[in-house]
């Protein structure tokens, strides 16, 4: 019992404690934390401006042909969109790092670059179809309200609209944070030292697979925690508006 | 709280518009620089040298990071070589035979001529299975007396490439099931793949070991790190893999007697 004991503390220290190797843990959780807030600021940018393109097409030019010179331009950006949705949402992310950082970003050291921009490249995608679906749920009485109070179009996106349609896909919204958090473990292909890469290493190290790949679970699952936590305090003081 | 998450969605737009600047104008400046040059083993401090995972080079390569070396652990050799040839890292450092491969179908690399360090292949298997560890090093060592080994090495380094390939002798049998060889099959001339099968020298004096004991071989293809942990977890029997004999692997793993030796290169551009 003892040698067991002996056993476990033997292979804790060589995770964590040779060649300090809990502080490599610590910096790769502070790559996946850096990929991951700037791949989400990208991403939710994108997203937004696709969406709202997408509804503005789809609410007003659906239906009726083009008259006038703005009408076929929206036609030509919405299809763009369509299509930027359509590729990024049926490929891969692994892929997509890699043709960034192996083609588009060829010539370049900027590993990390390449990883924020696929990243938030591949979330804008899926937060564009949310963000349309909660824009598009918004009553159509809502938009014509305002439009008789005097607010133009954009205003009323920008002051009714949207906020509105945020308030109801933030559940949503927050589901595609968590994914795009986990998603960064594919970072290691190339060569990023991310927190994946980092339980990678140290299992090459020490040819331990308990500690390393539970570790690295449970600093994943942690992360997640918070980010729910204050997406739910988010969701309730959004919700205050309504009394 | 409309005015607030107008203010939050123009922030982030203004954060990811600027960080996109700032990552084009690091490009530019990385692209003039010219100083990354590897001519010998003195010039790795302060390079960025690329690896393979949980290889002898990742190893030896990693004690240069107190010099300020930046160590890039690619999952497949040949990722790193694709890195070099773009400039991504200053050097690869990776086994001989393989590096010779990737040398010749990659214009524009060298290998340097003196070797970064000597090393000896061996089979590794689990730490609870000696009854296995004698067998291999039983057929191993008749295989190496009667020539097949260096036969087999012949067939794929040197002049007489595949002049002399491994043949199953007639009437093996492999009555006793099957053996799991745990692999990485992108390792040429040691194990890769001709067709959809693994083939090369590891996989071919497997293949002979196979038969001198009884069995019938199955090669697991995984990534290089993930051999070790395999064979220990019994998910494969035993593993060959190019694999060179260390202080930290033999804590965790046995190993047989070595069956060849080998150099760990530096490969440069020209």
């Amino acid at each position: 019992m003892g040698e067991f004991f002996q056993g476990i503390a033997d292979s804790f220290t060589k995770t964590f404690i040779t060649e300090d190797r809990w502080l490599q843990l610590l910096k790769g959780l502070g790559v996946t934390l850096e990929i991951t807030f700037f791949a989400l600021l990208l991403g939710v940018a994108i997203g937004f401006l696709v969406a709202i393109i997408r509804s503005t097409h789809d609410m007003n030019l659906s239906n009726r042909k083009c008259h006038v010179f703005g009408d076929y331009v929206l036609k030509v950006i919405n299809a763009i969109c369509n299509l930027y949705i359509t590729v990024i949402r049926g490929t891969p992310v692994v892929i997509q790092l890699m043709i960034m950082y192996y083609i588009i970003f060829s010539s370049s050291r900027e590993g990390i670059i390449a990883a924020v921009l696929s990243f938030g490249i591949n979330s804008g995608a899926y937060v564009a179809e949310i963000v349309r679906s909660g824009i598009m749920s918004i009553d159509r009485g809502q938009f014509e309200a305002s439009r008789s109070l005097g607010f133009n179009y954009t205003s009323t996106m920008i002051h009714i609209i949207i906020p509105q349609a945020f308030k109801n896909v933030l559940p949503a919204l927050g589901n595609e944070f968590i994914v795009l958090l986990k998603e960064t473990s594919v970072a290691g292909y190339v060569a990023l030292q991310d927190l994946t890469y980092i339980g990678n290493l140290i299992r090459s190290r020490t040819y331990e697979a308990f500690f390393p790949l539970i570790t690295v679970a449970v600093i994943y699952l942690v992360i997640v925690l918070i980010i729910s936590f204050f997406l739910k305090k988010l969701e309730r003081r959004l919700r205050n508006s309504d009394h | 709280m409309k005015k607030l998450l107008t203010a939050i969605l123009a922030a982030a737009m203004m954060c990811t518009t600027a960080f996109a600047l700032t990552g084009c104008g690091d490009e530019s400046s990385q692209g003039a620089d010219t100083s990354n040059v590897v001519s010998s083993i003195d010039d790795l401090p302060g390079k960025t040298i690329g690896v393979q995972l949980g290889t002898t080079g990742d190893l030896e390569a990693t004690k240069y990071e107190k010099e300020g070396s930046k160590i890039e652990r690619f999952n497949k050799g040949g990722d790193a070589v694709l890195a070099l040839s773009q400039g991504k890292v200053d050097c690869v450092i990776i086994d001989n035979e393989p590096a010779k491969a990737f040398v010749a179908a990659n214009e524009g690399l060298k290998i340097l001529d003196e070797p970064f360090i000597e090393e000896e292949y061996a089979i590794c298997v689990a730490k609870d299975n000696d009854e296995l560890t004698e067998d291999i090093n039983t057929a191993l060592n008749e295989l190496k007396a009667d020539g097949t080994v260096e036969k087999i090495i012949l067939n794929y380094i040197g002049d007489d490439i595949g002049k002399s390939p491994y043949k199953s002798p007639d009437g093996v049998d492999n009555s006793k099931g099957e053996l799991h060889m745990a692999t990485n099959a992108f390792f040429e001339p040691y194990e890769f793949y001709d067709g959809d099968t693994v083939v090369g020298i590891d996989a071919m004096i497997a293949q002979a070991i196979c038969d001198k004991l009884g069995y019938k071989l199955v090669i697991d293809d995984m990534d290089f790190d993930s051999i070790i942990t395999a064979v220990q977890s019994g998910k494969a029997d035993f593993g060959m893999a190019g694999m060179t004999v260390t202080e930290e692997r033999l804590e965790s793993i046995n190993f047989t007697d070595t069956y060849t030796k080998a150099n760990q290169v530096i490969i440069v551009k020209e």
